[in-house]
């Protein structure tokens, strides 16, 4: 089987469970959780296989061999000769068709086209891979919902889309699945319809990522604009030339084959905003701790392991894109920090254990943003990095959570239950190793990509202290001869400049006011603040820890007399995945099996950012920073927490006026009620109100005027219609006979 | 006569239904059942028989060329000057919209089963007469033909909606029937002068549209004022005409009237074909027949569209009436159409060309299911309505189905168009428009991507409310007592949804296959109007791509050997090694 094939597998065996599910889910009853379960586990043995593949013919070693294999299943849409490129745009760029024409039109060609490289295979490997667990563990955990079919058909075909969407070599199929997966998203989220809470969580994801998607769209409309193509991979035409994709190899071996200046650079912060929507950072976090009244397993696939970090693929794929533009690369960066930050000191106070991961997740996907923006190979890889193993350790504590939650019949405030390891020992333990994988408490696995990640800040605040390879690379080296084709647009304009002389001149010089923001201090702040970040998570994560299974044994009423642990099924799937969760960093860490294996991606083999590659070192320095600010959150939380649940959280006190402004989520909601939603609704009543009293009125005013009217409404009560209609009917055929009498 | 022929087959189609609508006056007497029966099976017939024209036009050699198919054309008066025929024909504008007709006329017959059994023989005679004259207008080939099929489809709609309406049916029927008939005789006025225009050139007078184009191809209507801005005036009586049908803002707002208080099987025609017919007019009149005066207004027209977009969404956004919330979203998703179309750029003509098969799918299954939830719980306010999930699952299933695709959902068919008119107007405000409009190009085009968050807003909004939840209608309204069983979808009704549903999907997965027939004829249409613009946006005739190009220096491509050849190659592993550079 060739790996094309195997490539199609992969969403093809979950959406057919989908489908199986849907049609014969009633009559599976019981057992409609079957063909999820088989479909997800193919998928992943199927991942697994392609994953040794993409290993085996990247080959590693000191120049990684990008790693890219095509397969276009078939043509979605095409428009002939709809592109006509300027010679200002990208799409101009010399080698973009060999012997001919460069500017000969172009057609708006989209195939449904998959790709496979070293970051899809990864992403492969963790969608189904904690696809499968979770839906094992949803046996037990949805059992007896009158939705179980339901549930299973829309865990497959989120799998499925998740699949395509980082299998995708097309940004129109990237965006595509990207607002597929939020159809599922919603869908999940408002599993349980009849509760009004879910429903407007729902809605309000829907809602929010529009938004981004609105990023999204429009990027990918100026994408076009400016490469004269959507596909990744290069594409041959049928007169034999070749169109270079926007990730594809010719592109990628050009130095100046990327748009940067203020084109770029808008190109780039509307992907991030894109980004920002999936993956709930600054401005749009807020639908991702609603999105927790969806169904906890959900929770943990969707909303904590996977489709989050769509907005980490996206830009981790577009990397060279953003290498021209080191302004957008650390407006990343800060939406990270600040995102993480701030999710971080809202975690510290919120008493509902599943918004607790929620703003973790958060904070930690703002953790990968940090990294991606350093816009060296070490923070792409680290950026990663991070992705996989928070996979494991987050997804542990949500389910482990979900366990809670079920043993405690629903119940899943902190303060209404307590001294829990007792009751449920698997959990407690499980729970704790992902806590402590959370907190980067070495050797768990969150503490090495963290460490990875700070590393990569530090490397940018502070150069110097990290030799040769840390020098400031984000600004592409360009050949001069190139130049002059360089693709960069004066000012805003959306127009290039027609003397090329000027261009080429132009062109060294341009920056856009952002660009001011790539400087030491700036990225030394963001190292700061991320380790501030690192201690607060420790804080949350352990707060919740020692409210949930420390002390005094406490049970909500609602429990009954079935508080106990989990069933089997649902402790097996926690018990599996705290084995990654404790080793995948040490392993990946020490043998760089991940780094060397993703530097293969085409994305990542870009000269500029293959530029930034510096051996892997582990600074002892920012290891024991990064731990110091671990345990000292650890340490506060035990002081707050551990052992006097009766007297109420002193700890909380110490915030004083603090405490409500974080409680209420710094009223973020509230402002975007306020400034969004208020004014639109206020407008769209304004324009209700015109549209009956002022045009309806005038057009009323005009229909009074002919008396005639009046004849014709008579008439409508003469109760003879049939007899119209059946002269409408003769009149009618009479046309048509005449037609066919002349025939 | 050859029974067998393609022009046979095409008139057989537009007769079959006024055959059926004949039998159901013979009929009448014998009751309810009889008089749907019988529209049901004159309905299936004639979509069979349509849709098998279209298989035939797909396989014949005039869509390969891009030519008109099934093309009938019989003198009527001819001698002296007078060339006058009556013709009819496919090509490959009037293709899906001749299919839609007698897709969507299944739908509103089998929307109506339960609803109507008040003087049934006169409505589903009216329906059939209605199929006949929408199936017509989209034959026709000359003037006198189109115009009146045009005006036959007023006058079954007046008296379906003045008749089987709701509460307010006559004001809605009488604002119907004038706006659109001012505007059609307009229209008329500009169709005939076109044809007087011609006639003084060529010497014949012929209503002809093929003869017409070439004609006024040769001799335009003149724009100056020497010849008294002729072309302009035309342009604009043609204009008022199509845009009350399609409707642009500012001619809406006979819509929501006369579809919240048409019959549901009124409604399904009137969102799924009749609006479209505005388009076709711009399409197959003004674009090819009047450039220069489209070129002028487009920018005009194209902010229009992009106004709509929001405008109708805005309103759409505080409707509590679920009718009348779809009716606003029909404007809004007209304004998609029109922005496409006056983008005057291939990608999105041709997007907007697909959009309103899409627009007519969606619309024409949201007011088929609004018009279920009316006979189910007697009431259409959204703020009463709530819960439906529970009751009629299957029912909410086709619901969501329709609005992920009426919100553009990817997958789906309302997406492609969508994104087409939008990356289409992107490019135009990128590159094909003076310096000092590119801004406000760029601006209007931002409107439209705005209308995406905007119509999600709405539509889950009401989603939400509707069918989430739990009920909150009073125990007098829960349907009469029924069990829940009988409240999901019936038989007929899913008759009535599910081929929609299949060609959401359809066209949705793979757009190419509904894309690729019209393009020819499309890009033929619009191409004069397209030339004009660009001219007008460039004067002298500066090419985009400019000429300079040939000074640049080129860097030497890469090597042959090293070069990858996806498309030819289907799997492509390990390709060159790109060399790290600069390291």
């Amino acid at each position: 089987m060739s790996p094309s094939f195997l490539l199609v597998l992969v969403p093809l065996l979950p959406l057919a469970a989908a489908i199986v599910t849907v049609l014969a889910g009633r009559r599976l009853g019981s057992r409609a959780h079957l063909p999820a379960v088989a479909g997800i586990a193919a998928a992943a043995a199927v991942a697994f296989v392609l994953l040794v593949v993409t290993a085996r013919s990247s080959g590693g070693g000191e120049h990684p061999r990008p790693v890219d294999m095509v397969t276009t299943l078939w043509q979605w849409a095409t428009v002939s000769e709809a592109y006509e490129p300027t010679a200002d745009s990208a799409a101009a760029v010399p080698g973009t068709a060999v012997g001919t024409d460069a500017h000969a039109a172009r057609p708006f060609s989209i195939a449904v086209a998959l790709r496979l490289d070293p970051l899809t295979a990864t992403m492969l490997m963790i969608i189904t891979g904690v696809g499968l667990l979770v839906a094992i563990y949803s046996i037990g955990y949805m059992h007896d919902d009158p939705g179980y079919p339901r549930f299973f058909a829309l865990v497959a075909m989120f799998v499925f889309s998740m699949s395509m969407l980082v299998a995708a070599s097309n940004f129109l199929l990237v965006y595509v699945f990207w607002e597929a997966v939020g159809a599922c998203s919603y869908l999940l989220i408002g599993f349980w319809f009849q509760k009004p809470e879910a429903a407007r969580a729902a809605k309000k994801a829907f809602l929010v990522n529009r938004v981004g998607d609105f990023g999204l769209a429009i990027g990918v409309f100026l994408l076009w604009l400016t490469y004269g193509t959507l596909d990744f991979h290069d594409t041959l035409s049928p007169d034999g030339t070749i169109l270079p994709g926007i990730l594809g190899q010719t592109r990628l071996a050009d130095v100046s084959g990327y748009v940067g200046g203020a084109v770029g650079t808008a190109i780039c912060l509307l992907l991030l905003l894109a980004a920002c929507g999936k993956s709930a950072q600054l401005p749009l976090h807020v639908w991702l701790p609603d999105a927790m009244e969806g169904p906890t397993p959900a929770s943990a696939l969707i909303h904590a392991a996977t489709m989050v970090t769509a907005g980490i693929y996206l830009i981790a794929r577009s990397a060279p894109l953003y290498m021209a533009c080191p302004g957008a690369l650390v407006t990343v960066s800060i939406v990270g920090t600040t995102t993480a930050l701030v999710a971080a000191l809202i975690g510290t106070v919120q008493n509902d254990l599943k918004r607790v991961l929620a703003y973790s997740t958060i904070s930690q996907l703002g953790y990968m943003f940090a990294s991606l923006g350093t816009g060296t190979l070490l923070g792409f890889t680290a950026a990663i990095f991070h992705l996989l193993t928070h996979a494991f350790f987050k997804a542990l504590l949500f389910l482990g959570a979900g366990s809670v939650m079920h043993s405690m019949g629903g119940v899943i405030d902190m303060r209404r239950f307590g001294g829990l390891r007792k009751l449920m020992p698997i959990t407690a333990a499980t729970f704790l190793i992902g806590s402590l994988a959370l907190a980067g408490v070495a050797p768990f696995a969150g503490f090495f990509s963290k460490d990875e990640i700070l590393a990569s800040l530090h490397q940018k605040g502070w150069p110097s202290a990290h030799g040769e390879h840390g020098e400031h690379h984000a600004l592409v080296p360009r050949l001069p001869e190139t130049a002059a084709v360089g693709p960069t647009l004066h000012d805003v304009g959306y127009r290039g400049v027609a003397d090329h002389g000027e261009h080429a001149t132009a062109h060294a010089a341009e920056s856009v006011g952002l660009d001011a923001l790539d400087s030491p201090a700036v990225w030394q702040t963001l190292f700061w603040m991320a380790l501030v970040t690192a201690g607060l998570t420790a804080f949350y994560t352990f707060r919740a820890v020692f409210m949930t299974f420390t002390g005094p044994l406490r049970v909500p009423d609602e429990a009954g007399h079935h508080a106990h642990e989990s069933p089997r099924v649902m402790t097996l799937p926690l018990i599996i995945l705290a084995v990654p969760a404790t080793l995948a960093g040490l392993v990946l860490f020490t043998t760089e099996g991940l780094s060397s294996f993703l530097a293969a991606t085409p994305s990542f083999t870009a000269p500029a950012v293959a530029a930034t590659a510096a051996p892997a070192v582990f600074h002892w320095d920012l290891a024991l920073q990064g731990t110091l600010a671990a345990a000292l959150g650890i340490v506060i939380a035990a002081v707050g927490h551990l052992g006097r649940r009766s007297d109420g959280p002193q700890l909380e006190r110490w915030l004083g006026p603090v405490r409500p402004f974080l409680e209420n989520r710094m009223f973020i909601d509230q402002l975007y009620t306020a400034v969004v939603i208020k004014p639109v609704e206020a407008v769209a009543y304004l324009a209700a109100m015109f549209d009956r009293s002022i045009i309806d009125r005038l057009v009323l005013g005009v229909a009074r005027l002919p008396v005639s009217v009046g004849n014709l409404v008579r008439r409508l009560q003469s109760g003879l219609v049939q007899r119209y209609a059946l002269a409408g009917v003769v009149g009618v055929l009479a046309i048509i006979v005449l037609l066919a009498w002349r025939l | 006569m050859n029974l067998f022929a393609p022009s046979t087959h095409l008139l057989l189609v537009i007769l079959l239904p006024l055959a059926g609508a004949g039998i159901i006056w013979l009929l009448g007497s014998r009751g309810l059942q009889t008089v749907r029966q019988s529209a049901a099976i004159t309905a299936v017939l004639t979509l069979v028989a349509a849709a098998w024209l279209v298989l035939r036009y797909l396989a014949s050699a005039e869509a390969a060329a891009g030519q008109p198919f099934a093309v009938l054309s019989v003198p009527w008066l001819t001698g002296g000057i007078f060339d006058i025929r009556l013709s009819v024909g496919l090509d490959g504008l009037s293709l899906w919209l001749f299919g839609l007709s007698a897709l969507l006329s299944l739908t509103a017959i089998m929307v109506s089963w339960d609803a109507i059994k008040e003087g049934a023989v006169g409505f589903y005679m009216l329906l059939l007469l209605l199929e006949a004259a929408m199936l017509g207008v989209f034959a026709a080939r000359d003037i006198i033909l189109f115009y009146v099929f045009f005006e036959f489809t007023l006058v079954p709609l007046f008296f379906l909606i003045g008749i089987w309406g709701h509460d307010e049916r006559r004001r809605a029927a009488v604002t119907f029937f004038l706006y659109t008939l001012a505007g059609s005789v307009l229209a008329f006025l500009g169709l005939v002068t076109i044809v007087l225009w011609n006639a003084s050139h060529t010497g014949s007078i012929t209503f002809d549209i093929d003869l017409l184009t070439a004609g006024l191809t040769q001799h335009p209507l003149p724009m100056d004022a020497e010849g008294g801005y002729l072309q302009w005036l035309v342009f604009l009586a043609l204009m008022v005409g199509f845009a009350v049908k399609v409707p642009i803002f500012p001619f809406h707002t006979w819509l929501p009237l006369a579809h919240v208080e048409a019959p549901t099987g009124g409604s399904v025609d009137l969102a799924g074909v009749l609006l479209k017919i505005g388009i076709y007019g711009f399409l197959r009149f003004s674009l090819p027949m009047l450039p220069e005066a489209t070129a002028l207004a487009a920018p005009w027209l194209f902010a229009l569209g992009a106004f709509g977009i929001v405008y109708g969404a805005l309103v759409a956004l505080v409707q509590q009436d679920l009718k009348r919330l779809i009716a606003y979203s029909s404007v809004s998703h007209m304004g998609y159409v029109v922005m496409g179309l006056f983008a005057l750029e291939p990608v999105a003509i041709e997007g907007a060309n697909l959009q309103l098969i899409n627009h007519g799918l969606s619309s024409a299954g949201l007011f088929a299911l609004v018009g279920m939830l009316y006979e189910r719980f007697h009431t259409r306010s959204i703020a009463s309505l709530g819960g439906v999930a529970t009751k009629a699952p299957w029912l909410t299933v086709m619901f969501m189905l329709f609005t992920f695709s009426s919100i553009g959902l990817p997958g789906l068919n309302g997406f492609v168009g969508e994104f087409m008119i939008l990356a289409g107007s992107f490019q135009r405000a990128w590159t094909g428009v003076n310096v000092g409009l590119e801004q406000s190009y760029l601006l209007l085009a931002l409107m439209g991507v705005v209308g995406v968050v905007l119509g999600a807003w709405y539509m889950l909004w009401a989603v939400e409310r509707v069918f989430f939840g739990t009920s909150r209608l009073p125990p007098s309204h829960e349907a009469d007592g029924e069990s829940a069983e009988s409240l999901d979808l019936r038989w007929h009704e899913i008759t009535a949804l599910a081929p929609l549903a299949v060609f959401v999907l359809w066209i949705g997965l793979t757009p190419a296959s509904f894309l690729g027939p019209p393009a020819a004829t499309v890009r033929k249409l619009s191409l004069a109007s397209s030339e004009a613009f660009n001219n007008q946006m460039h004067p002298g005739g500066v090419p985009r791509a400019d000429q300079e190009h040939d000074l640049i220096t080129h860097a030497p491509p890469p090597p042959a050997a090293s070069v990858p050849q996806p498309d030819s190659v289907q799997e492509l592993a390990t390709v060159a090694p790109s060399t790290p550079a600069a390291r």
